[in-house]
Order: structure tokens, then sequence, then C-alpha cells
């Protein structure tokens, strides 16, 4: 297994978390959390049920302030104007007033880009998505699974410094699961975007990330660090992708 | 000499079609299949499938557009206390407590206050709720809610279960504790089961049987014994084997 | 202790004094603009207020007058609700009643209270007759739409939940539909509440000897705008006191609404 010396070794840091500490009144939900988040990785963030996962990407995020700690992207400390960060809720967060191209539009007119400069990376994510024969119609004419697609290039063409994803597959059929989950992983490639995923289900951390995070009950430490160096496309009956699944298991259970 | 198993529950060439000015579409579509007294059925399929239409028809609470659904031999009319149903939305009563949700089959049957408190005491104990009698569903999480679900379907003594994806709304992790539960209450209180999940990993650790519905047209595609004996490990090389092969044979809508 | 945490400590009262205060300023401020004859001060209006608790008009204590409207408004209430709930609820579970009467009431229903009062007084002449009924048009015709809506709109899953158990239609009734259109019936509770005692006023204003729609009409002949603005203030603060009461009255018959007070 890949030390985590080794991992890191050809990395850059992209994106790092110091002392993030958040209190509601009396009650301590995230314990002084500090860890990194390398340029282009795709990091997955498990934990028990209730731990603060969703309080955690939220102070990341910065839509709520954080009681203490630091987040430094690009060794600043992360600013919404200047730095782009992307957000993927759970429940699906299309903008139903909009066709498909138009939200793939809107986040890139909010950020002021380039009209020159919209357009090409709109074409650019119609066709990653292979949502181009529907680009005029409404999100709610189109399947969920499309819908997400949608979301994806949207969230994709910001061209993010760091995509925070909040299970967005959660609710979503098995076999759609894998599809946008490997869809997911080929946009990735592709871009070689900054991903942060959290996730209620072992499997599919175990599946996407190169590293996994295991947060530890309230007040949510990090318990473990796993890295995950299976080769791609990774398949789950495969022994080794087994036995970490089984890892990340047992890490949960216990603390 | 082999024992012919008895036959709870029947569908003979169920079909139910829904008609729009622009379209039909036969969502169930010729469905035949037995279920046997006290086996745990589980049949999967992807999100448009007629799953849950044909579970409603099992339930009596649709009527399908062609043929029969039998139990015991006798073609069901209407919904009933025979089959209980378990929803994924849990349809508890909000304005009643948990004990009153979980003793509502038997108010309705009309068995009287102590009796009916000490049957449905049984079955929140059974789901772990112990404490929780006199909540009401909006004080409880979705796990704990589907509980209730659980327990009320459960206390009510029908002849058969039928479950409709009754973990769907819960985080994975939560869905693999209430899917633990669910196997043993089951063991513990054995009766017939219809369970309709699209999660394959579900399907198998809990099935005797997975049957897997193809859609539009809903039709029965294949059908898989689950030889694995209970309780089953979700990483057992067994277990992963019958995954890979369901999982290719199920569908993916898109 | 730091003016922040003072603040803090005493927020739940510290708003509303807040707002009352700027209120306050604001109609001073418009009484100094637009004059003493069409706008009262405020402190003109607490004068007057003392003055009329302290005597009795037209024959009554302002207390009494208060007390005959608050009976008028309480019985037309409990009558529209004795009335209107059952209906609005039949309407709503059984589909051929609801076809047979919907249209009479549809016709019936944008008829404004107000335009009753010739007609009611021809039928019930000038004594307490008019009034109530006036009161109970208004507070009748909410009653039913909401208790028609709660009863038309229960989560349809609920009662297939309670098909699935044996319920008989009786059984659906008064164990599901019933229940479950509580909340729609509360929310025509309050409104029916507020209608009828707007309505009271009209009554009052037409013809009346007692009740606070007298006081203001009073106010009004002998030309003493702060008593027309006391009476009006009257009419506010028991119209909220009412309303507080309803609510904490729902509080308890749907407590698993408590997540929405």
């Amino acid at each position: 297994m890949t030390t985590k010396e080794d991992y890191a070794r050809e990395k850059k840091v992209k994106v790092s978390v110091t002392d993030l500490t958040k209190c509601y009144d009396e009650l301590l939900v995230l314990d002084d959390i500090n860890f990194d988040i390398y340029d282009g990785e795709m990091l997955c963030i498990v934990g028990p049920t209730g731990c603060g996962k969703t309080t955690f990407l939220n102070t990341l995020a910065r839509f709520i302030p954080a009681t203490k700690g630091e987040i430094l992207v690009d060794g600043v400390p992360s600013n919404p104007r200047c730095h782009n960060i992307a957000f993927v809720f759970q429940e699906i967060s299309s903008v139903p007033w909009l066709s498909v191209e138009d939200n793939i539009r809107f986040g890139l007119k909010i950020k002021k880009l380039p009209a020159d400069e919209i357009e090409r990376r709109v074409e650019a994510m119609l066709e990653l998505v292979g949502l181009k024969p529907f680009r005029r119609n409404f999100p709610q004419e189109l399947s969920s699974s499309m819908e997400q697609r949608v979301v994806i290039a949207r969230n994709f063409a910001l061209n993010p410094d760091l995509l925070l994803m909040d299970e967005p597959y959660g609710q979503l059929d098995i076999k759609l699961r894998y599809y946008l989950e490997d869809e997911l992983i080929r946009i990735w490639n592709e871009l070689k975007s900054t991903v942060l995923f959290v996730t209620h289900n072992i499997e599919e951390a175990v599946y996407l990330g190169q590293r996994i995070l295991v947060l530890s009950n309230k007040p949510a430490k990090i318990k473990e660090e796993i890295i995950v160096d299976l080769p791609r496309p990774r398949k789950f009956d495969d022994p080794a992708f087994v036995k970490i699944r089984e890892h990340v298991t047992e890490s949960i259970r216990w603390w | 000499m082999a024992q012919r198993p008895n036959i709870k529950i029947e569908c003979r060439n169920v079909s139910k079609s829904f008609v729009t000015e622009q379209y039909t579409i036969n969502v169930l579509d010729d469905i035949s299949l037995q279920v046997e007294e006290n086996e745990f059925l589980v049949v999967l399929g992807p999100g448009q499938s007629g799953k849950t239409t044909l579970l409603n028809c099992m339930a009596g609470i649709i009527m399908p557009d062609a043929g029969q659904i039998l139990l015991d031999g006798k073609t069901i009319t209407g919904p009933g206390p025979d089959r209980g149903v378990v929803f994924q939305q849990y349809a508890l009563f909000p304005w009643k407590t948990v004990m009153d949700n979980v003793s509502f089959g038997l108010y309705i049957k009309g068995v009287e206050k102590s009796k009916r408190n000490e049957v449905a005491q049984k079955y929140i104990d059974l789901v772990g709720l112990q404490g929780f009698e006199r909540s009401f569903p909006h004080q409880l999480s979705g796990g704990m809610k589907q509980r209730v679900g659980l327990a009320r379907a459960w206390a009510n003594g029908p002849e058969v279960l039928l479950m409709d994806e009754p973990f769907g709304a819960l985080d994975a992790q939560t869905r693999y504790a209430m899917e633990k539960e669910t196997l043993s209450i089951w063991e513990k209180d054995k009766r017939t089961v219809v369970f309709v999940t699209n999660n394959v990993e579900e399907a198998i650790y809990l099935g005797d049987r997975v049957i897997v519905l193809s859609c539009m047209p809903g039709r029965i595609k294949s059908q898989y014994p689950i030889d694995i004996p209970k309780p089953r490990e979700y990483t057992d090389p067994r277990f992963l084997e019958m995954r890979r092969k369901i999982s290719d044979d199920t569908e993916l809508s898109l | 202790m730091s003016t922040a945490a003072i603040l803090k400590k005493n927020s739940k009262l510290f708003l509303p004094v807040l707002s009352m205060s700027i209120f306050l300023s604001i109609w001073q401020v418009l009484h100094w603009i637009i004059g003493g004859e069409f706008l009262p001060s405020p402190y003109q209006v607490y004068l007057e207020a003392m003055r009329m608790f302290s005597i009795k008009i037209g024959g009554n204590s302002v207390w009494m007058h208060i007390y005959y409207s608050l009976r008028r408004v309480i019985l037309a209430y409990l009558l529209g609700a004795a009335t209107g709930l059952p209906l609005g609820m039949y309407m709503g579970w059984n589909r051929t009643f609801d076809k047979v009467v919907k249209p009479v009431f549809e016709v019936l229903r944008p008829i404004p209270p107000i335009a009753w009062i010739p007609i009611a007084i021809l039928w019930f002449g000038i004594g307490e007759g008019p009034k109530i009924f006036i009161c109970y048009v208004g507070a009748f015709v909410i009653f039913v739409l909401n208790s028609y809506t709660g009863m038309r709109y229960t989560d349809p899953l609920l009662i297939a939940a309670a098909r699935t158990y044996g319920a008989t239609r009786r059984q659906q009734l008064f164990n599901v539909a019933i229940p479950a259109s509580m909340p729609s019936v509360f929310a025509g509770v309050q409104n029916a509440l507020s209608m009828s005692w707007m309505c009271v006023l009209a009554a009052e204003l037409v013809g009346a000897r007692e009740g606070v729609g007298y006081l203001i009409i009073q106010g009004m002949d002998m030309y003493k705008p702060p008593m027309i603005m006391v009476g009006m203030i009257i009419i506010g603060i028991i119209g909220a006191s009412l309303a507080v009461i309803l609510r904490r009255f729902e509080r308890v018959v749907c407590p698993w609404r408590r997540d929405l007070t």
C-alpha cells in the first residue's frame, strides 16, 4: 500500500485547512480539523451518521462561519470573490426556469467571465456530458440522471478551485449511481479538477477516492487517512477493493 | 418424500398500463409469479420499472387491467389486513404517537385497548424503539420512522408483508442497519415477504429469491435463487459474485 | 455586561418595544405635519382613552360595549363552526354531495357579508339578530372552505395506508381524514375569527346602541377624532388577543404541528 509520504510527494497542496473548529453555542461539532487537499485530487470524506459531515462541508464552503481555524486556497485565505468553490447539493439543484445550456451559463455569468469564454466552456461541457441534443430542453423534461449531469456540467464549467459534493447520488437507483460515478471520474480526469466528495456510502468512497478521510463521531475529528491506490476502473468484487472497504467500515464502526 | 411448497400469493398474467393522450405505458406486461409461504422474495428493478405498481396491485390499492392476484388461492378484490404494507414515505399518522401508530391495525380490528398495547409494545421492543412509545413521528429520524412503519405493519399480523423500497430514503449506513434488523425480525417472526428495491446489494442480502424486472414494458427478466446461508456478509466472495451476475443483468434507465 | 450582551438577554422584549417606539414616533411626527384636527397625537388619544374608560357612553361603560361586541362575535362564530365545519368536511369527503352543493355555494360565497346587512335587517329587525347574522355569514364561509380543502387534500397515502389495515370508509373518515384536515381547519378557525370580528364592526356601524362600533360612530357624531381612534385601537388589541388565544389552543389540539409554530 502506498504510504502517505509517497502519495504526497508529487503533489501540490491546493487547499490547506488548519485547526477548523465549529461550535453551536455549547455544542462542539467540529474539533480542530487539520488536513490538506492536493491539486487535482479526488478526496472522499466518510463518517458515521450524524457526525457533522454536512456542517463540515458548509464551513468549508463558507456558507456558515467557522468558530476558529483557517482555510487557505493556493496559500491565500479563502475568499468567495476570487476563489471558485463550487458546491453540489444532495437535492438536485438545477434551475427549473432555465434551459440546459442556460443552466450551464448561469454560474459563468455570475462570475462575470467574458462572453466568448462562456460560450466556449458551455459548448465544451455540453459535449463532455453528452447533452448537446438536449441543450434547449428544461430540466423537468429530462430524467433525473440527465438532470444530475446538467448540475455536474454547470459546476465543472466553472473550473472551480475546489468542487465540494455532498452525497449527490444518495437517492438515485444503484445502476444510475454507478453510471454517474463513472461519469464523474471521466470528467474529473479530463479537467483535472480538485474534488472533495462527502458520502455515507463506503463503497462509493472506495470506488471514487484516491484518498479517504474518516471522520469520528461528534465532536468530529479526522480519525484516519486511507490511501486508495487501486487502478481504474475499480471493481467492487476485486479482493483488494473489498479489503479496503472492510478496513474503512471497521474504522467507522469503532471510535 | 419432498413436500410441495405452499403457494401463498400468486400473480397470474397481471398487466397494467398508464394511458395519457400522447402515449400508453405498459407498466406491467403479463407478469406471472408465485411466492411460497414464508419466502422472502425480492423484486429488483431500476427506477422506472413497474415494481411499485406490482406491489400496489398485490396490496389491492390499485387493480390490474388484466390478470388476477390470488392469496391462498382466492382472488383479491381490494386492500385488507391480510396483506400489510410498509411504504417508502413511511405513511405514519402524524397526529398519533408511536404506540397509537403501531397499534392502529389492531384498533381498526376492534381489539380492546390493553391487548392492543401489549402486542404493539412487543413489536416496538422488537424494532428497538423502547422509550419512544409516546413520541410523535415528527420527533423521530428517518430510520426511526421507518422502524415504526415496520412495527405497525408487522404488529397487525398480516399473512403477507409487502415492502415498497422501505429504505430508499435513508442514508447508506442506516440502510445497512435496517436491512439487518428486518432480517432479524423476520427470522424471529417468519412470514411471507415481498420486498421491492432498486438496490442490488440489499436484494441479495435479504432475499431467498430475487426477481429482476425489466422496464417499459415491465416484464420478469430473470430469477435468481440465493443459496448463501443467512445472515450474509456483503463482502463474502459468493455474495460479490452474485452481485456481479445480477448487476450485469439489470438495465440502466437513462 | 456589554451592551450587546444586555441586548441579547432581553432580545425578546427589545425588538417589540423598539418597533412600538418607532411607530409612535412616526405617528407623532405625522400629527405635527398633518395637524391636530385630522390626526390626534398619541398623547391626546391616551388622554381620551382614560376619559372614556371612566365614564358611561350611551348608558354603558366601555367594558360593557366591548362585552356586547364580543358576545355577538362569539355566538356567531360558534354557530358558524357548528354548521360550517361539518358541511365543508362532508363536501370534501363525499363527491356526490360536493357536486350537488357546490354550485349553490360558489354563487353565494363571493357575496361579502356586508352586502347581507339590508336583508338581514329585513329578516331580523334592528336588534342583535342582523349583527349576529352578518358575523355568522362571514365565519361560515371560511369554515366551509377550509374544512373542505383540508378534507379534499388529505394525503392519499395515508388513506391508502388505512385501507391496507382494513379500515371501512367510515373508519377512514373518522380516523384519518378528519385528523389529517385539522391543520387546515385551524387555519380556517383563525381566519374566521378575524372575519367575524371585522363583520361585527360593519354591522354595528350601520345601527347599534352598544358595541365598539357604536363607540366609533359616537366619536364621529361628536366630532372627536381621538374617540374614533381609541375605538380603533380597542378593536386592534382585542383582535390580536383573540388570535393569540387561538394559537395557544391550536398548539394543544395539533401538537404534531408544533414544529411549525
